[in-house]
């Protein structure tokens, strides 16, 4: 019923399959002709770029370079991996560089080394690793330590039931999947493998 | 076809007896090589048992009119034939062969050792100079061009210039037809060899024999260090000289179609350099092998590409690589681009996009690595150019301390 009422609000004209069959000639039916083709043709026609045209004074006496952004060629060494003899890193001592201070870095925190931590910390971080492996994980010895869960792992090793215990658990998860959670998966880890071959 | 000049051929190369002019080219001479002095060809060197038996009935006292017979019992075509194949003659013009590169030793280079065992007739030597003159000429381009490569990457770019496979698609381009079998009444423009069984398995488990210390310890690993001091110039093990002549006693040696035309490649650049010197097999090398379009940024493949270069920045001293976002487009969309730059200090060491942000980072963090690598210097210059007349006092080449280790 909700439909109906809907319907009728909208006016007549559109929706000729409403009207009876003698009005049916009178319904202007929407076609494409010249008109609008050329209209949509005219939009679509931009103008070149200003770097495409001539410059009035300098007719055919410059070469437009105009390359599609692209990344730099590998070949191109960058100028503090120049030896000290080479020439180019005198020759391009003038090119101006641009102000890498002002970009944002990659992640929110700061991923600098603190080296902060004693033989003593390490110890503790041992301890509280064997003791209670399910409650103090790399992520929370971490946090409380203030080190990354990489340095975690460097000083200390999961003992071999809290290895066994994970294994279990990431069967449990992994025997869940379908077989398209699997194939993306597996997909995405082979892409991963291109990013340094590419 | 390209005019060959006869007389301008080098004498002490061709043996008076192998000149067609020569009146008493006699069936005694029926195997005579032309690079072998007519002191040992006279002495008739003894060779195994076919071979012999083959060389008796040659020099027996027949006449011209049964020549195709007795070259039915030849193992390989006579030295003489070469004059009367047309593919000789057209894959020496086809080259650009110097004149003073004889047809007869063209022919020679098309012999393998699996078709012909005696060594006076097949292109062994040949290809054994040859290999070692291209992995010298392929070697000290790669050094002076790319003095930073790593190991790994200089192992695979000779073997892109210089290994079997490239070797093959050679001959292949220089329309070098392969003979169905080996024989004396093949048209000495065929490579003649002995194919191998079709079914026989390449892979045959573990390489043992080879020259490497503790090689019945297959589970031992073969670092890349080591690859240097033991391996050939493609890090893969050589086989000792005993093993292989034990292995080839007893049966007839078959080898691949591949091998035998890479064999053939070797063996015309070793046959250039004693015919017409340095200057022509250099030219040589430069024409058919430099030119072929190697990219070496293609031949890295980086695990870890970040901890890679932090490790290069500290034993470079250089600032601790700082990744920093260029520009970004389509965060919250399912297609972003991120385009992130490795900084260290005020200098970008890379540059590189992707659809999320460890993805770019790693691809900078590659082509920062790439960048340090790939340097080449301005004016490059390989010892061999010294052999050149007048060439300028020679500058020590730049040297890198090496390739990151982590």
């Amino acid at each position: 019923m909700a439909h109906f009422i809907a319907v009728s609000k909208r006016p007549s004209s559109i929706l000729p399959f409403l009207l009876p069959s003698w009005s049916e000639s009178t319904v202007s039916i929407q076609q494409r002709n010249q008109s609008s083709y050329r209209r949509t043709t005219q939009r679509l026609r931009l103008k070149p770029d200003s770097s495409f045209g001539l410059s009035t004074d300098q007719i055919y006496d410059h070469i437009i370079h105009n390359p599609p952004s692209s990344a730099p060629s590998v070949y191109h060494t960058p100028t503090k991996f120049l030896p000290p003899g080479d020439v180019r890193s005198t020759l391009r001592a003038g090119t101006s560089v641009p102000n890498s201070e002002a970009l944002p870095t990659l992640f929110k925190s700061d991923t600098t080394k603190k080296y902060h931590l004693k033989q003593s910390d390490i110890e503790e971080i041992r301890r509280l690793r064997l003791s209670d492996p399910m409650s103090w994980s790399r992520w929370k010895l971490a946090k409380r330590f203030e080190c990354s869960p990489l340095f975690i792992a460097m000083v200390c090793e999961a003992s071999p039931e809290k290895k066994e215990i994970q294994k279990k658990v990431l069967e449990a998860v992994q025997s869940r999947w379908g077989i398209k959670r699997r194939i993306a998966r597996e997909d995405r880890q082979l892409r991963k493998e291109t990013w340094g071959r590419e | 076809m390209k005019r060959l000049q006869l007389q301008q051929w080098s004498g002490s190369a061709l043996s008076p007896r192998a000149r067609p002019a020569c009146g008493r080219l006699l069936y005694a001479g029926l195997r005579r090589q032309t690079t072998v002095s007519s002191t040992t060809t006279d002495a008739a060197p003894a060779a195994d048992a076919g071979v012999a038996t083959s060389r008796q009935l040659a020099q027996a006292p027949v006449l011209a009119a049964s020549s195709q017979m007795s070259r039915r019992l030849l193992p390989s075509p006579p030295v003489e034939a070469a004059r009367e194949s047309a593919k000789l003659a057209a894959l020496h013009a086809r080259l650009y062969l110097p004149s003073r590169f004889p047809l007869e030793t063209l022919a020679r280079t098309l012999v393998h050792a699996s078709a012909d065992p005696n060594a006076d007739f097949n292109n062994q030597s040949l290809a054994t100079l040859g290999d070692d003159l291209l992995a010298y000429y392929a070697t000290e381009h790669l050094l002076c061009t790319y003095p930073r490569l790593p190991l790994t990457v200089v192992f695979a770019a000779m073997y892109a210039y210089v290994g079997k496979k490239t070797l093959a698609a050679m001959a292949r381009e220089w329309g070098v037809e392969l003979a169905a079998a080996p024989g004396g009444e093949v048209d000495p423009g065929l490579l003649q060899f002995h194919r191998i069984t079709p079914g026989t398995s390449l892979n045959t488990g573990p390489i043992t024999g080879t020259t490497r210390p503790n090689d019945d310890r297959t589970s031992w690993r073969r670092g890349m260090t080591s690859r240097v001091v033991y391996d050939d110039h493609f890090g893969e093990p050589t086989m000792a000289p005993g093993a292989t002549q034990q292995s080839t006693s007893n049966i007839t040696p078959t080898v691949t179609a591949e091998e035998a035309s890479a064999t053939f490649v070797r063996a015309i650049m070793g046959a250039i350099y004693l015919h017409a010197g340095r200057p022509a097999a250099k030219r040589f090398f430069s024409q058919h092998f430099l030119s072929r379009h190697l990219n070496i940024s293609e031949l890295f493949n980086f695990s870890q590409p970040a901890r890679d270069l932090s490790r290069l920045c500290a034993r470079e001293g250089f600032e601790s690589p700082v990744a920093k976002i260029i520009s970004e487009t389509g965060r919250k969309s399912r297609h972003p681009v991120f385009v992130v730059g490795i900084f260290s200090g005020k200098d970008k060491l890379g540059e590189g996009a992707g659809s999320s942000l460890l993805e770019a980072r790693s691809r900078a963090a590659v082509a920062a690595l790439k960048g340090w690598y790939l340097y080449s210097p301005l004016d490059v210059r390989v010892p061999s150019s010294m052999e050149e007349d007048g060439a300028a006092p020679w500058k020590p080449v730049y040297i890198d301390p090496g390739e990151v280790v982590v």
